[in-house]
């Protein structure tokens, strides 16, 4: 369904490029630039942030469950994860050949000493958020866990496949990191380098065929498009949508554009005026000329959204796709009390490439409907600082289905309930749809708390961003990939060092 | 022979007071090339500063927030920027701003340093000391952190941008001007006001400030140099001139990710306020010339 819409190695390619051919090649150092980082990064997977942090997760660490190209939810170190009649006690069946890489077999007793690790309540990591309901963890078999929940949860299977649900021995030091993943760390220096070398224990079926990765800090996009463009690296986590095209028309780089579920919302707090006013909300949804937004700030490359998260969850709804209408918008501020416009600020920052220029685009568009927008561009650092309580600003979230994304941020307990959304009904309908494990009514409860969204939600969501990564030819393995991480899930043990023919 | 020297050694004495007085500070200073190359330099950006906003969209046929096409592509004169507007358009649009803002400050900085320079030098004594160690304090810290922290805490709007590059400079201006003031309240002519009881104000307004004309003018020159350096840099940075605005600070860090690819968007902005700042600066060495030397242009 979704790989119909991707375009892997070649599709992007120039038509003259010296093709990789035949099966993967064992052997090779892969050279991966990325743009952040700085003194904060880490080896702990389950405090993972930036790029760097996020690749060193996936490549040193598994997960129970974890989730395929298509955004589907896949075992992992599990061989399944099955939940009760009530979706309030989950049941994880582990692999039995997993060994961390020092050779030790991973057991049950790993497992729930990583997820107490994740939601000590004195240290949380990431992951605690999507473990809110989780009463107890216990082993039950040496290869056993059960997850006893406080209140049913439905997709725990999915916030379980998250990359920083990371499964570490019991005696877990991040000073000596051990993992399960396909490599192992072999020299760190933040904010410059990281080297992994294969794991010899690797229990997967695929991979690692390469040697060792070198993670590369870069700084700034120019340097390292750069460092691409000069062989100086092999493969470059996330390029310019800008840039793509002249990228691809040099033979020797290939480009890798994935549809995800990534998406740049704008947040309305609805608690506060002129939000507080759904008839507001709507009108500023439909002065957004969405295809407009994906040509100026994407550059094409990306889908028009319906002010709707989770594309990729099964339940997602096929309602009319909302369009500009400034006769409409114009209306329903007059009706809210705003018959000669309103002026706003919108708070933006440079958090992910295209948040400050689509702030730009709708400021012009807005205008037309009588909002008069005035941005106040933030560093990072102050953004930050003030996250979670501006009036008007944006956001970013990677790809997600539809229970985690609410989790995380639409419920009145999620910790980036940007917009403060605290709506009764909507609220009900996603408990009901965490508590039912039958999958047509899930569904259905699903589209019902969508057709909220749809209706008065508080976010404007005006598209998918693509996931655009370049690399050299000689690279293989590089596959379309929904998650909306860079370089196919940031799955390096599938790619592999060639020789062009 | 006496009586015959006289008349002519009068005369020479007019025939020399007639050059100097063609020759003044106004003179001398145009008579050097690089005076003259300085203004070539300065008006050329001027115009374009000035008459550009009045062109867009006439002369371009966009707006400078319009978008034309997809970004980056070779569309209109110059091509498209980072979000697909009309590069030319927006380089017209961006330099009013950013000149407006550096005069502001510029002008800012110097009535604030020609006050305390002046007071401290003609006052003395604790004043003095108290006014230029606080002085040197202020200007121990870099103007671009300053500016950044100010931008940071009361947010980057035109007015924290102009009075916070005016603060900055007032100290570097206070300083010359109160070495200028030492050397002139010496003269006679100082002592015979005060002999008169003219108002301290007065005194400082009339007979000190025509007669430090000279260094003040260098000094604002190159504190207008910085003013532009600093608004376009602050702009660059994300913390001056806001989007959509057009400006040229702001097109170079947007378009800079595109530089092989799109040039125009950051050598335009880069061209203009290099040209510029070497402009003001040109001028600012030549009238330093012309003041402090009296034979630079005289013959």
């Amino acid at each position: 369904m979704l790989l119909a819409g991707c375009s892997g190695d070649s599709s992007v390619a120039a038509g003259t490029a010296s093709e990789l051919r035949g099966p993967p090649v064992k052997g090779g150092t892969l050279r991966v630039g990325f743009v952040g980082g700085g003194a904060a990064d880490t080896l702990d997977g389950a405090i993972a942030t930036n790029l760097g942090d996020l690749a060193r997760a996936i490549n040193m660490y598994d997960t129970l469950t974890t989730h395929d190209d298509d955004y589907h939810v896949q075992p992992m170190l599990a061989t399944s994860v099955t939940p009760n009649a009530d979706a309030s006690v989950w049941t994880a069946e582990l692999r039995t050949d997993v060994k961390f890489c020092d050779g030790r077999p991973m057991t049950a007793r790993d497992v729930v000493a990583s997820i107490e690790r994740i939601i000590d309540p004195t240290d949380p990591k990431n992951g605690a958020a999507g473990l809110a309901t989780l009463a107890e963890v216990v082993a039950t078999g040496e290869h056993t866990v059960e997850f006893r929940l406080r209140s049913p949860d439905s997709s725990l299977d999915d916030v379980l496949a998250k990359y920083d649900m990371t499964i570490v021995p019991t005696d877990f030091d991040v000073a000596n990191p051990i993992g399960t993943g396909p490599f192992m760390l072999d020299r760190f220096i933040p904010a410059q380098l990281t080297v992994l070398k294969a794991n010899p224990y690797y229990w997967g079926e695929e991979g690692p065929y390469l040697d060792s990765v070198e993670l590369l800090n870069f700084n700034d996009t120019d340097a390292l498009i750069n460092a691409l463009l000069s062989t100086q690296i092999d493969v470059a986590a996330q390029i310019p949508a800008a840039l793509s095209e002249v990228i691809a028309s040099d033979t020797r780089m290939r480009v890798l554009e994935c549809q995800t579920g990534v998406w740049l919302p704008f947040t309305m707090r609805c608690d506060v005026a002129p939000f507080d006013d759904e008839r507001v909300r709507q009108a500023f949804r439909l002065a957004v000329d969405r295809d407009q937004m994906i040509n100026q700030v994407l550059s094409g490359h990306g889908r028009v959204a319906n002010d709707m998260y989770a594309p990729l969850d099964p339940a997602y709804p096929d309602f009319p796709q909302r369009t500009q209408d400034i006769g409409q918008a114009k209306r329903l501020l007059a009706e809210a009390g705003y018959p000669d416009g309103l002026a706003i600020e919108l708070v933006t920052a440079p958090i992910q490439a295209g948040v400050v220029e689509a702030a730009q685009v709708f400021a012009e568009q807005a205008a037309q409907a009588g909002i008069t927008v005035t941005i106040n561009r933030m560093d990072l650092t102050s953004y930050w600082a003030g996250y979670l309580e501006y009036s008007f600003s944006q956001s970013f979230w990677y790809t997600r289905n539809f229970l985690p994304q609410a989790n995380n941020g639409s419920m009145p307990d999620s910790p980036f309930n940007e917009t403060h959304w605290d709506d009764e009904e909507f609220i009900q309908l996603v408990e009901q749809a965490r508590a039912t494990t039958d999958e047509p009514i899930r569904n259905q409860l699903i589209q019902d708390a969508q057709q909220i969204m749809y209706d008065r939600g508080s976010l404007i969501i005006w598209g998918f961003a693509d996931q655009l990564d370049a690399y050299q030819a000689y690279v293989g393995g590089l596959v379309p990939n929904a998650t909306g991480l860079p370089l196919s899930g940031f799955q390096l043990h599938r790619v592999w060092i060639g020789e062009l023919v | 022979m006496s009586d015959h020297q006289e008349p002519s050694s009068s005369s020479v004495l007019v025939e020399d007071a007639r050059p100097r007085r063609r020759y003044g500070t106004l003179a001398r200073f145009w008579s050097q090339r690089q005076a003259k190359v300085g203004v070539v330099l300065t008006v050329i950006v001027l115009l374009f500063a000035i008459f550009g906003p009045l062109l867009v969209p006439w002369a371009t046929g966009f707006t400078a927030t319009e978008f034309v096409g997809r970004p980056f592509q070779p569309d209109g004169l110059f091509g498209t920027d980072n979000l697909g507007r009309d590069i030319w358009s927006r380089f017209l649009a961006g330099g009013l701003r950013l000149i407006v803002y550096a005069v502001l400050a510029t002008a800012l900085g110097l009535v604030l340093g020609l006050g305390l320079g002046m007071l401290a030098a003609y006052l003395g004594g604790r004043l003095d000391s108290l006014i230029m160690r606080g002085n040197d304090v202020l200007l121990a810290i870099p103007q671009l952190v300053v500016a950044l922290l100010a931008v940071t805490v009361l947010g980057p709007k035109g007015w924290v941008l102009v009075t916070v590059i005016g603060i900055t400079h007032a100290p570097r201006i206070a300083r010359v001007v109160r070495s200028a003031t030492l050397d002139v309240i010496n003269e006679d002519y100082i002592r015979v006001a005060q002999m008169y009881a003219m108002p301290r104000r007065r005194i400082l307004m009339r007979e000190v400030m025509p007669n430090i004309t000279g260094p003040v003018a260098v000094e604002a020159g190159l504190r207008l140099t910085y003013s532009i350096g600093a608004i376009a840099s602050l702009s660059f940075l994300g913390l001056g001139i806001q989007p959509p605005a057009a400006d040229w600070g702001l097109m170079i860090n947007e378009n800079r990710i595109a530089l092989s690819l799109q040039p125009a968007g950051v050598l335009l902005p880069v061209t203009a306020i290099a040209v510029l700042t070497i402009g003001t600066n040109l001028i600012a060495d030549a009238i330093a010339q012309a003041s402090a030397n009296p034979n630079v242009g005289g013959r």
